[in-house]
């Protein structure tokens, strides 16, 4: 009698505060996930199935968004310009950062200098390097045009010219997104053992044998993951094109980011927008799976 | 195959110096192994041998060849490294075929090779693996393959069993050494065991603090270590080292006179000797008051199921015995150590060993 009494008193402590206790700690961080994340998420989401006039939803329109956005020229040619433009950009990126790594990988003097420089593109605001970027291709004080002139040329058409625009736009994203690539390599590349690197000179190897039998088949995983890091945010571009060449001209830099703030806020379709969005964030969330599945499949062989 | 000589090869990293003027001339088929505590330049003088360092001073010979200034892939060697460095997105077979492919062998003569490497090694059965399939002695047994699978100048070896377990590492032990036996290899092998060294090896070259300490046949180097140190290094439990001073009719330890013959007794006077060295095996328990024997009082008992060492508290220090299987003695009690002094030997304060055993073929027991 007195044994189960003490096994119960027992049993309540257990079932009182410290049972409660990880929850009443998980509870805060709960609460901003659900109102910064589930609750806009889903707000998003009623919005997309929805029709608005200045501003406030008129009526539900269902799934009508979505199947429209199929038949709008505008949209489609966005949607093209953007893959253009993740893939010339990120594949760029990836060579580049891939060939810095490398170099850096060697120890000399100046080395730390170096790899710290390298890395300052990549943490300036992105505004403030669109804005610099903005003064080196301006056709009549830019610094292009300067240094055209001087050779003899006339004024550097970037801006104005819908495929020097593009290549302004992915010159810049390389110029600012390398250094990711290249962090996230050199990282890899420091973390790979040096003994099969030392067993492969020994065997007979060189440089350029090192490289493609051991150096890019052991690096293949994290350059996947770079890749698709770099590639979601790419899709996600905005505030360099907005400021650059707000997608002009024409539609030659129109990102679907431009084109769905234009639709929301200056055509003041929230409803088409948040459509627009939802259905941009499940393509990036395919191709985030698919690579996903791709590195395990490598990884597995 | 071919000899491996070292010349006066020196090596510093920054302002540590690791190798201090290194000697060393490794007949051709001959099985080397290079033996010395962590940190004393064994593996660096190995690494520099493969070119994988560059000496700070010095030349390095492969045969006839100079090779100090070459790379590693052109030096006709194959080495086994101690985390056995296999390549991890390759398959068992192409990790072994790997040194024959880079150097453009058909396909076709090829897999013969790696057919017939596997064989011997007994690996057969895991070519389409990969290396992170396989256990720890699996993975050695591919790094062996892959070794052997072309005919180099030489093996270099860096501790291979060392990441093995204790029963696995005894295995392969005897293992490698039928291997480098059949291939009559020239063969450098690095190790800090000195049971592996001895074991395994035609000659034991063994270096402390970035110096050559002795080179010679395992049985010499057990039997008359060149100094304090190979006495000490060489031998499990280690030569017994106690103080001793030459005297009127013997060899003075602590109180006791130990008799010794004519010619050796006038040879430790002339080196003044400061230390006597004894093996375990050489040394028994007896009776505490036996005319002879040093007496003392039992320090620690380990039976070890074959024998027991007992160690003993003597007056200059103390000393390991090897004694019977049966031995019954508790701690403290008093006991006396016996010795027949022709098997010892005598340190000078150099530390280097100034008269040898008498005997070094047949002991005196």
């Amino acid at each position: 009698m007195q044994g189960a009494r003490q096994a119960r008193k027992y049993r309540l402590q257990g079932a009182g505060l410290d049972l409660a206790l990880p929850y009443l700690m998980l509870a805060p961080g709960l609460m901003i996930v659900l109102g910064v994340l589930i609750y806009p998420l889903w707000d998003g989401l009623r919005a997309s199935t929805r029709a608005y006039r200045y501003g406030s939803p008129i009526s539900d329109v269902g799934l009508q968004n979505y199947v429209r956005l199929w038949s709008d020229a505008q949209f489609l040619n966005s949607l093209w310009v953007t893959v253009k433009f993740v893939a010339l950009s990120v594949s760029f990126e990836a060579v580049l950062g891939f060939a810095l790594a490398l170099f850096c990988l060697h120890e000399f003097r100046g080395i730390r200098l170096l790899r710290t420089v390298l890395i300052i593109p990549m943490v300036i605001t992105p505004v403030v390097v669109a804005i610099v970027f903005r003064l080196i291709y301006a056709s009549d004080a830019g610094m292009l045009t300067a240094l055209s002139e001087a050779i003899g040329g006339g004024e550097a058409q970037i801006l104005g010219n819908p495929l020097n625009a593009f290549i302004g736009l992915v010159v810049l994203d390389v110029w600012e997104w390398t250094p990711l690539m290249f962090l996230i390599l050199l990282a890899g590349l420091q973390s790979l053992p040096h003994e099969p690197f030392e067993a492969a000179r020994v065997d007979g190897a060189g440089a350029w044998r090192v490289f493609a039998d051991l150096t890019f088949p052991m690096m293949r995983p994290v350059l996947a993951v770079a890749i698709v890091l770099r590639t979601i945010d790419a899709f996600g571009t905005f505030d360099q094109v907005f400021v650059l060449t707000r997608g002009g001209p024409g539609e030659a830099t129109r990102l679907v980011s431009i084109y769905g703030y234009d639709t929301a806020f200056k055509f003041q379709q929230t409803g088409y927008a948040a459509a627009l969005f939802v259905t941009i964030g499940l393509v990036v969330l395919a191709l985030a799976f698919s690579a996903i599945r791709l590195l395990r499949r490598v990884d597995a062989s | 195959m071919s000899s491996v000589l070292f010349r006066n090869v020196v090596k510093n990293f920054g302002a540590l110096n690791v190798l201090r003027s290194l000697d060393l001339a490794v007949p051709d088929h001959k099985f080397l192994a290079l033996l010395g505590p962590s940190g004393c330049g064994k593996t660096t003088a190995l690494r520099i041998l493969a070119g994988l360092d560059m000496p700070t001073a010095g030349k390095v010979f492969i045969g006839e060849r100079d090779v100090t200034r070459l790379q590693p892939r052109d030096r006709d060697i194959a080495m086994v490294f101690q985390s056995y460095a296999l390549y991890p997105q390759m398959t068992v077979a192409e990790n072994i075929g790997y040194p024959l492919w880079i150097r453009g062998t058909p396909e076709a003569g090829r897999k013969a090779k790696i057919g017939e490497v596997a064989a011997i090694l007994e690996i057969g059965h895991l070519l389409d693996r990969r290396p992170r399939q396989l256990s720890g002695g699996q993975r050695q047994r591919v790094a062996l393959a892959r070794a052997i699978v072309r005919d180099p100048a030489a093996f270099l070896m860096d501790e291979p069993l060392s990441n093995l377990d204790a029963r696995l590492r005894l295995t392969m032990r005897g293992e490698i050494k039928r291997l480098c036996q059949r291939l009559s290899a020239t063969t450098i092998y690095v190790t800090h065991d000195q049971v592996e060294a001895l074991t395994m090896a035609d000659l034991v070259a063994v270096i402390h603090g970035g110096e050559l300490q002795q080179m010679a046949p395992p049985i010499e180097v057990y039997d008359r270590p060149a100094n304090r140190f190979v006495a000490t290094f060489v031998g499990n439990p280690p030569m017994n080292i106690l103080p001793a001073a030459p005297g009127e009719r013997g060899v003075m330890i602590g109180a006791r006179i130990v008799p010794l013959e004519r010619t050796r007794l006038t040879a430790c006077r002339l080196a003044e000797i400061v230390e006597i060295g004894l093996r375990p095996e050489d040394c028994s328990l007896a009776q505490p008051g036996e005319p002879g024997a040093l007496p003392g009082e039992i320090y620690v008992v380990e039976p070890m199921g074959n024998e027991t060492l007992v160690n003993v508290r003597l007056e200059g220090g103390n000393v390991s015995v090897r004694a019977g299987r049966d031995f019954r003695g508790a701690v403290g009690e008093s006991i006396g150590v016996a010795f027949d002094p022709a098997n010892a030997c005598f340190f000078n304060s150099a530390g280097l060993t100034a008269v040898h055993r008498v005997n070094s073929n047949g002991r005196v027991k």
